[in-house]
């Protein structure tokens, strides 16, 4: 195919409809953002190499803390997840496309203006926003960040936020109408369920994070003065708009990531996922939970011991369905027979570092002891343990898993193998290191640093360069199996894993044809 | 006591202890009774937590072991068992329950302080600290807060332009100093130099935003306040006119 017609195969895609190579195209423009967050990771660690800095301006390190945190959040980890979503889920569910594969286009190319506009934001006068990805009143108001970088920000959130929003209801209106015949809900594949509970998450969640960019929007052109002290507003109400969407936006990242993990540790044990019915509640019950518990970002904010006590409490309480699934995952390998392929390699690696994110989560409900880590590197520590080893590993896990599906051809498992290590070695240095130094007082979004913490902060950085090695060799693989020529003969079932599972994407072609099957499968 | 501190310095130090030089650190050096009470209510949440971090490390690692493909044995048929699922449910959910008592009655004593010696304010600038003590009229900025000893210290925090946080590590103390509001913290601290610093993004200058507490006896207490009283019932007055233009204070800050 590629070799062949390489301008007939871009127009295709320019033009497609088809939930497949949106799918596609949403993982490749991930993959691409992915390299310019990571380059801006690289600005910061070497910035952090020595203490008094010296690599960029303090205003320059904001716009890079917050533009490495927007663009790894809704430019890569959400459109990634969104891109295996897009291709996995009609098939799993034995569905010919999308509900809405117009609108599903649409959700995708909303992210390329977006993307442009973040970028560019960059190179206007003043430089991007630097309040950090949270973007806090009044720091990001007219009167202290009067440059248009704010704006652009806003409107990246506005972009962003249609396509998730849009993306969820093509989501639930397919996952609700589209099954084959016999699939009822509780018969839906786990990966399934993590994408209806997410959707309804986003759907719930974005717009208040819309509404309330748009509240900053116009108290910063418009006169309003909804969180301006000087004008009855309350710069406190922000935070809870903010984290209202945006606490359910960091499940949002994972739970897709979550169904993944169900699928591949299942599939390389040669057992059925342990617990169905159990990981579904999980599952359910991180999406509703996670809308009770945002004010836990708010501990040291002033909110009044009662309804801290509330919010730690809800937040300790989340932690028992992530349990289950934790359990549920540990037991779905019990007694089976590991093959330990790339894919596993990271799926077993997520839960391994994501227990520790989720415990130091625990750690960070508990208040008094919040109080001490809010806003130190202990929270960058927990962040990165969640996002990086959760989020992103179950993404590279889900990638070398599904990667023959969706192309025909497998990814290098030796280039895979140094990709895992570099990563878990890499993200170990770096991340948990930050956790030690947030509890000695460390404070997070600066510039420069006391001395004391100078030895930490190079062995933190010279874990990003594995892994940044990790990451050229990732893109690489993909580059190189992409351009090989398809080989002939690539199993349905490309890892022979699915006479146990049955689930439906490998029971078509790898890749699938247009509209998936030839004809529908019958669930028994 | 011992034994808890081993527990989990050794599961923290060792990496660690190969980089660490703190001089502000909560976990090690808290000097206020509520920061000892914090450190307390960490070691009891990380001992209860302690073995929900190692036991899926571990079985993760002796499964990886016991169950490889390699040794050719047949996998095994269950996919569930309600006892055990229960069992997974209810354990976590009692032992965070043991988490938060210690952890709400420490909150308790953070929010309930008690009668109060000396009132500060507290007044967050781009990119500087204002104090005020309002009972015996003196105010002074940039420069570090002076307290007496063992007496309690009550601190009303608010902020002229964006949301700072006042964040001393050994005092067990960080509270957002909001404008538009007042909020309240408290410490009650032995003589010593203390460390602190801004805790919430506020602007470019963020990273250099310092806290310097000094605790000194009552004499030496009594001694700076005169020093202050005597130097500056003006200055401390055009330092007030002065706080509603944000570019002085820039200057000042920097000056
Ligand atoms: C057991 C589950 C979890 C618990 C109990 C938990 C708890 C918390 C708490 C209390 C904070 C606030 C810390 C502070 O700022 O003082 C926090 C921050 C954060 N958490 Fe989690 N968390 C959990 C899982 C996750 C997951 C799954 C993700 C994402 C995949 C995540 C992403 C984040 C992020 C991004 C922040 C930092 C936000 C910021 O200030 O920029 N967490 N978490
Ligand atoms: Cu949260
Ligand atoms: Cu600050």
């Amino acid at each position: 195919m590629a070799e062949a017609k390489p301008k007939s195969l871009l127009l295709r895609y320019l033009s497609s409809t088809d939930h497949k190579e949106i799918g596609i195209m949403y993982l490749i423009f991930a993959l691409v953002m992915g390299i310019v967050g990571g380059f801006l990771a690289g600005v910061l660690r070497m910035q952090l190499w020595e203490s008094s800095g010296g690599v960029v301006s303090p205003e320059l390190y904001n716009q890079v803390v917050t533009m490495h945190a927007t663009i790894m959040i809704f430019f890569v980890i959400i459109p990634a997840m969104a891109g295996f979503g897009n291709y996995l889920v009609p098939i799993m569910i034995g569905a010919r496309d999308m509900a809405f594969p117009k609108l599903n286009a649409f959700s995708f190319w909303l992210l390329i203006p977006a993307a442009l506009i973040g970028i560019a934001s960059f190179f206007v006068e003043g430089g991007a926003a630097g309040g950090g990805w949270t973007s806090y009143q009044p720091l990001t108001s007219a009167q202290y960040s009067g440059t248009p970088g704010v704006d652009m920000w806003i409107f990246v959130v506005h972009l962003t936020g249609a396509s998730s929003i849009l993306g969820a209801i093509n989501f639930i209106v397919t996952i609700l109408n589209m099954r084959a015949p016999g699939m009822n809900l509780m018969k839906m594949p786990l990966y399934a369920w993590a994408w209806l509970t997410n959707a309804f998450m986003i759907l719930v969640g974005t717009p208040v994070l819309a509404g309330a960019v748009t509240m900053v929007l116009f108290d910063r052109h418009f006169g309003t003065g909804f969180f301006r002290p000087s004008e009855g507003g309350d710069p406190v109400l922000y935070q809870h708009l903010f984290w209202f969407y945006s606490h359910p936006a960091v499940y949002i990242m994972i739970v897709p990531g979550f169904g993944a993990i169900s699928h591949i540790v299942a599939a390389f044990s040669r057992k059925r996922v342990f617990g169905y019915t159990g990981m579904v509640y999980a599952i359910a019950a991180i999406g509703f939970l996670g809308f009770m518990v945002w004010a836990h970002h708010m501990f040291t904010t002033g909110l009044s011991p009662w309804v801290r006590a509330f919010f730690a409490f809800m937040t300790m309480l989340i932690a028992v369905p992530t349990g289950v699934k934790i359990f549920s995952w540990l037991a779905t390998i019990w007694g089976g027979t590991i093959r330990f392929t790339v894919a596993m390699k990271f799926a077993l690696g997520m839960i391994s570092l994501f227990v520790i994110g989720g415990i130091g989560g625990v750690w960070l409900g508990n208040v008094p002891v919040d109080i001490q880590l809010h806003d130190s590197y202990f929270v960058v520590g927990h962040l990165h343990y969640v996002l990086f080893g959760g989020s992103v590993m179950s993404l590279l896990a889900a990638a070398y898993f599904w990667f023959p599906k969706m192309t025909g051809k497998f990814l290098s498992e030796k280039i895979g193998n140094i990709v895992f290590w570099c990563m878990f070695v890499g993200m170990s240095m770096t991340f948990f290191m930050m956790h030690w130094a947030g509890m000695q007082g460390m404070a997070r979004r600066t510039y420069i640093y006391r001395p004391e913490f100078e030895a930490l902060n190079k062995f933190m950085s010279f874990g990003y360069v594995f892994m940044l090695i990790g990451g050229i060799l990732f893109v690489w693989n993909v580059y190189q199996t992409i351009r090989q020529p398809l080989a002939a003969g690539t199993k349905d079932d490309a890892w022979e894993v699915n006479d146990i599972q049955g689930s439906l994407e490998w029971m078509t072609s790898s890749p699938p044809p247009k509209e998936n099957f030839k004809t529908i499968p019958v669930v028994a | 006591m011992l034994k808890k501190h081993l527990t989990w310095s050794a599961l923290l130090l060792l990496p660690a202890a190969l980089f660490a030089d703190p001089v502000t650190s909560w976990v090690f050096d808290p000097v206020t009774p509520v920061a000892q009470e914090v450190r307390d209510t960490f070691q009891i949440m990380l001992g209860l937590t302690l073995p929900f971090l190692l036991l899926p490390q571990v079985l993760l690692v002796y499964a990886i072991w016991k169950f490889n493909a390699k040794r050719g044995h047949k996998p095994a048929t269950f996919h569930d068992n309600v006892k055990l699922e229960i069992v997974w449910t209810v354990i976590p959910a009692l032992v965070l329950v043991a988490i938060s008592i210690p952890a709400f009655s420490t909150l308790k004593k953070i929010e309930v302080p008690p009668k109060s010696d000396l009132v500060v304010e507290v007044i967050g600038h781009q990119f500087f600290w204002e104090y005020r003590l309002p009972r015996y009229d003196v105010g002074f900025a940039n420069e570090p807060l002076v307290v007496p000893a063992d007496k309690i210290v009550t601190l009303n925090l608010t902020s002229v332009d964006v949301i700072h946080a006042w964040w001393v590590p050994s005092f067990g103390v960080k509270q957002d100093a909001n404008p538009g509001r007042i909020t309240h913290a408290w410490f009650k601290a032995p003589a010593g130099k203390y460390k602190g610093q801004c805790a919430e993004l506020c602007g470019p200058l963020h990273g250099e935003m310092y806290i310097d507490v000094i605790v000194v006896s009552d004499d030496e207490f009594g001694q700076w306040l005169e020093k202050k009283m005597n130097a500056a019932a003006a200055p401390a007055d055009s330092l007030h006119s002065e706080m509603l233009e944000p570019e002085a204070e820039m200057e000042a800050a920097h000056g």
